[in-house]
């Protein structure tokens, strides 16, 4: 067969589009980014003071670069408002997801399997603005009136957890965590399913042969074998989670330069934070204001990029397309 | 002449494009009208030419005008950037920003003012007594609570609430934020010195403390959350009496508690109009006198003196001279509690509005 | 046989908590499933009930003023930009698909499967903000149908690339076999023989791809904005409304009637995203 004739070659130089695109836009991002990174140095990931400074005086010389007086860029606010906001939707999403894909594989019987795993994956497809307006409409008054108090009657002996030291909006870290948690349970549950699905019939019969009961086998012979992929459809879920723009958005509260005292204080991400502060950077005549949300997306980029990849080497062949 | 000819070649070569494109598209297609010019920005601003367009369509056929309500902070970047012919901001441009862009003009269209809403139950239909030093005190952290001493002091025989403040602030650059730190910064020191003013300021950090989208997302965000305060366009005002809100008194520069009506807001435009610079660009905040309302302001037009092209720049000059005169009718501002241009910065905004071309 | 008996009672003992612990282990899966289908349902049914209150003719026959009025130029602005998303994505995305199939096993293969995969991790915010600086600012497009669309497509053809390699791997290498047997070329192995067995999936991904578009938002605010009024066919310098923003705009506002319009956009966005997802996992289980 012919190595590579011009069909060969043309198909070769449509499928470079991707990687191209992908590379131009890191590219771009950085070059664009360049002299805030270089202004606001280590800054930048370690205050938590994000201030445009005075934008009604003339902008002053500060570390070798045009900026309005008082201007400070500092997102650890934010990376914390996203790192804590994930992680919590993991910690919610992961029972519940393994309970599901368990409950899917094994306890349904196959004619109702299909039914009730599309009704899961539907949970992944739901656009995240539809999310975030249940999360307006009915979770966050939820989690005023309801969740909260209860919460705060088994466990307000630890501030944390008790919504009397926060405002109780209902606008907050557990409302986005829970509305995080909702869509990447799905994608928890399918990857650990389809795993289940395969695991091998004489690994099973060897088990119930030994006497254990159904349960048993599930959770002590057939998990253990698939805890690679779980782990991967995990970090698979956080790449989701970190990046979640409009959901967060619409149920966080848009909190501003505070790290969360409660579950219950509002909290702001980087992705949602880059969307609603736009059009106020572009305010600054010194551009350093956009640059700098530049380099918020260049930091969720960099994070997002290393989630995926970890991903990527831990379940084999994972794609973000699922064989359907 | 010559430039004359090259518009006359692009209007043509845009009617063949268009003229193309119907075609193509089939008689399906309603026919485009000659100009589309896109409004975006203040959401105080927003309610009122929502009522002004349709009046305005009717008497210029051929032009058509999309309307957004997106925040000052988005009509001024947007009107400097082109994306937009005509940003809406309750802000008037900044100095540097000005340098910047020296063909962008900033024209007022109608006064306006703004009003401190809270949801403090039992107590909306009072009208609590506060000052800028308290609101500043509530917006830093520094009073956490409805009973601070420093509340009650103002308001002596109401019964204040053993709750924590919620201080909602707006999370895009707005005019309304821009005013509000106005009046803070112009009466307190403090606040003037650690946050000072803008369209887009550093919040000092509230626990608990809102963000909330536009104007309309301030008024959900009260309704939603008993014992909250938020700052409000006039424009709004429908809006709060619905959700049964309460309205503050704010303490004027003569010593003064007044609340935001037309007697009130008059006698702080007659006390500063008459300073009106060319460009128009000046605060109205905090005026003397002892009827003043402290925060009123010029609701702006900010607009590129320099268009497209003659038929959108013919299009925005209509559009901006119909709504600082006719759009100035009462029956148009009662609607959304502003006050007309006194006939003064009329003419100034005139001027201002001949230089587009 | 006493001995056997003992054992056996000691063993039903142990036996009995093992067993309690493993139904105990049941309900708790059972309960976890409900934990997700539940919030579906509950959303479903919300946006349903609100959504369909608010339908009427006068929903689809008109625009909306901001406030109130209807959604039909937010309809026609969403499909305008969903299937112009289509237009630049599916050339692109089968292309690389049936690249990656066909002669994608190497290194430059698995590089591109890799960036591939990468770019549809990337936060749409992160490419809505891209595309505004460079496309609605840099090349002077104004908010616009053409940057909106270009946007989406960058985030679908990822997705699009990998569902066709995947469809088209599924067909039979016999059938390649037999076709370069005959004689036939690279070209007409790819398109007749490959690409026409493995159609269903290329369309199925497509559809799926409509599906993500329709339900987008992030990156439409930067570089669609919005519009009151019906899309006139100007590619750029027009902004195009679009039902996500209706959602997500709409609800911050104090009345009911925009309420009313948010619900009703999201009823309208849910049927498309679930009847394409539900269609298409309907048809694909019946085929296997």
């Amino acid at each position: 067969m012919k190595r590579s004739g011009p069909f060969r070659l043309c198909l070769a130089a449509i499928a470079m589009v991707i990687p191209a695109a992908l590379i131009f836009i890191v590219l771009f991002l950085a070059q664009y980014a360049w002299q805030a990174i270089f202004y606001n140095g280590v800054r930048f990931v370690g205050t938590i003071n994000w201030s445009l400074g005075n934008l009604y005086a003339n902008p002053v010389v500060s570390r070798g670069y045009h900026v309005p007086i008082g201007a400070d860029y500092g997102i650890l606010a934010f990376i914390v408002g996203t790192l804590f906001s994930s992680f919590l939707a993991i910690l919610f999403a992961l029972p519940v997801a393994v309970g599901t894909a368990i409950f899917l594989a094994e306890a349904v019987p196959a004619r109702l399997r299909p039914g009730l795993s599309m009704l899961v994956e539907l949970v992944a497809v739901v656009p995240s603005v539809v999310f975030g307006l249940w999360g307006i409409y009915v979770l966050a008054p939820l989690i005023s009136h309801d969740i909260g108090p209860g919460i705060t009657a088994i466990l307000g002996f630890i501030p944390f957890f008790n919504i009397n030291n926060s405002t109780g909006s209902g606008f907050g870290l557990l409302t986005a965590s829970i509305v995080l948690a909702l869509m990447i349970t799905p994608i928890i549950a399918t990857t650990l399913y389809d795993a289940l699905l395969q695991v091998p019939r004489e690994l099973r019969e060897s088990a119930v042969a030994l006497g254990a009961t159904r349960f048993e086998v599930v959770t002590k012979t057939m998990l253990p074998t698939v805890r690679v992929t779980l782990i991967g459809g995990v970090v698979l879920g956080l790449g989701r989670a970190l990046g979640e723009t409009m959901a967060v958005l619409m149920v966080s509260g848009g909190a501003l330069n505070y790290l969360p005292g409660t579950i219950f204080t509002p909290i702001s991400t980087m992705a949602s934070f880059i969307l609603s502060q736009l059009d106020s950077a572009l305010q600054d005549p010194t551009n350093m204001a956009v640059k700098s949300l530049a380099e918020i997306a260049l930091v969720l980029f960099v994070i997002t990029l290393a989630v995926n990849a970890a991903a990527r080497v831990l379940v084999r062949g994972a794609t973000f397309v699922r064989n359907l | 002449m010559r430039s004359d000819f090259k518009l006359r070649r692009s209007t043509l070569l845009r009617a063949g494009a268009a003229a193309l494109l119907v075609t193509g598209l089939g008689a399906g297609v309603a026919q485009a009208a000659n100009v589309t010019l896109v409004e975006t920005g203040s959401t105080l601003l927003y309610p009122l030419f929502n009522i002004w367009v349709p009046h305005f369509e009717k008497a210029h056929p051929g032009i058509r005008v999309t309307t957004q309500g997106t925040g000052s902070g988005t009509g001024i970047a947007e009107a400097i950037s082109g994306v937009v012919q005509v940003g809406a901001s309750d802000a008037y441009m900044s100095d540097p920003q000005i340098k910047q862009n020296p063909d962008i003009l900033n024209i007022p269209l109608a006064i306006s003012a703004q009003a401190i809403n809270y949801n403090l139950p039992g107590l909306n239909n009072r009208h609590l007594k506060l000052s800028g030093p308290v609101l500043a005190g509530i917006y830093d952290g520094k009073i956490g609570k409805w009973n601070a001493l420093a509340i009650e002091k103002l308001n002596p025989g109401l019964k204040l609430p053993d709750h924590k403040i919620i201080p909602v602030h707006r999370t895009d650059g707005s005019g309304d934020t821009f005013i509000f730190s106005q009046y803070l910064s112009f009466s307190t020191p403090s606040w003037n010195s650690s946050v000072g003013y803008g369209t887009t300021v550093s919040w000092p950090a509230v626990p608990g403390g809102l963000g909330a989208e536009g104007n309309p997302g301030m008024v959900e965000a009260l309704k939603q959350n008993p014992y909250s305060i938020a700052y409000i366009g006039v424009s709004f005002h429908q809006q709060v009496k619905q959700a049964k809100l309460g309205k503050a008194m704010l303490l004027n520069k003569a010593g003064k508690f007044v609340l935001p009506t037309a007697k009130t807001i008059s006698a702080a435009a007659d006390q500063l109009v008459g300073k009106t610079p060319k460009d128009e660009r000046i605060s109205l905040v905090f005026a003397p006198g002892a009827d003043s309302y402290p925060i009123i302001n010029y609701e702006y037009a900010i607009v590129n003196a320099k268009q497209h092209n003659a038929a959108t720049a013919k299009a925005v000059k209509a559009l901006l001279t119909w709504a600082s005169t006719k759009g100035n009718a009462p029956h148009f501002l009662k609607q959304v509690e502003f006050k007309a241009l006194p006939p003064a910065v009329s003419k100034l905004s005139a001027a201002q509005i001949a230089k587009i071309h | 046989m006493s001995a056997t008996f003992d054992t056996k009672g000691k063993r039903s003992a142990l036996e009995t908590r093992r067993r309690a612990l493993s139904a105990a282990g049941w309900v708790l899966c059972g309960f976890a499933f409900l934990l997700i289908a539940v919030p579906l349902l509950d959303l479903v049914l919300t946006i349903a009930i609100k959504g369909a209150s608010a339908f009427s003719i006068k929903l689809f026959t008109t625009s909306s003023n901001g406030v109130k009025g209807g959604l039909l130029a937010a309809i026609v602005g969403t499909a305008v930009l969903s299937l112009g998303a289509l237009i630049f994505a599916v050339p692109i995305g089968v292309g690389a698909g049936m690249y990656l199939s066909e002669y994608g096993q190497n290194r430059l293969g698995s590089v591109i499967r890799f960036l591939s995969d990468t770019l549809t991790g990337v936060p749409s915010i992160v490419l809505g903000y891209f595309s505004y600086i460079t496309l609605v600012i840099g090349l002077g497009w104004q908010f616009s149908a053409l940057a909106g669309s270009i946007t989406l497509a960058i985030m679908i053809v990822p997705y699009l690339a990998r569902i066709t390699e995947l469809s088209l791997r599924r067909v039979p290498i016999t059938m390649r076999e037999a076709a370069y047997a005959l004689g036939a070329k690279d070209r007409t192995v790819a398109f007749k023989i490959v690409l026409s067995a493995g159609l269903p999936g290329v369309i199925t991904g497509a559809l799926l791809a409509l599906a993500i578009s329709v339900g987008e938002t992030a990156p439409l605010i930067q570089t669609a904005g919005w519009s009151n009024y019906l899309w006139t066919g100007k590619l750029t310098h027009e902004p195009i409304g679009y039902l996500t923003y209706v959602i997500w705009t709409f609800i911050n506002q104090p009345y009911k009637s925009a309420h009313a319009l948010a619900f009703a956009a999201a009823l309208l966005v849910m049927l498309v995203v679930l009847a394409i997802n539900i269609g298409v996992r309907i048809v694909l289980r019946r085929r296997i």
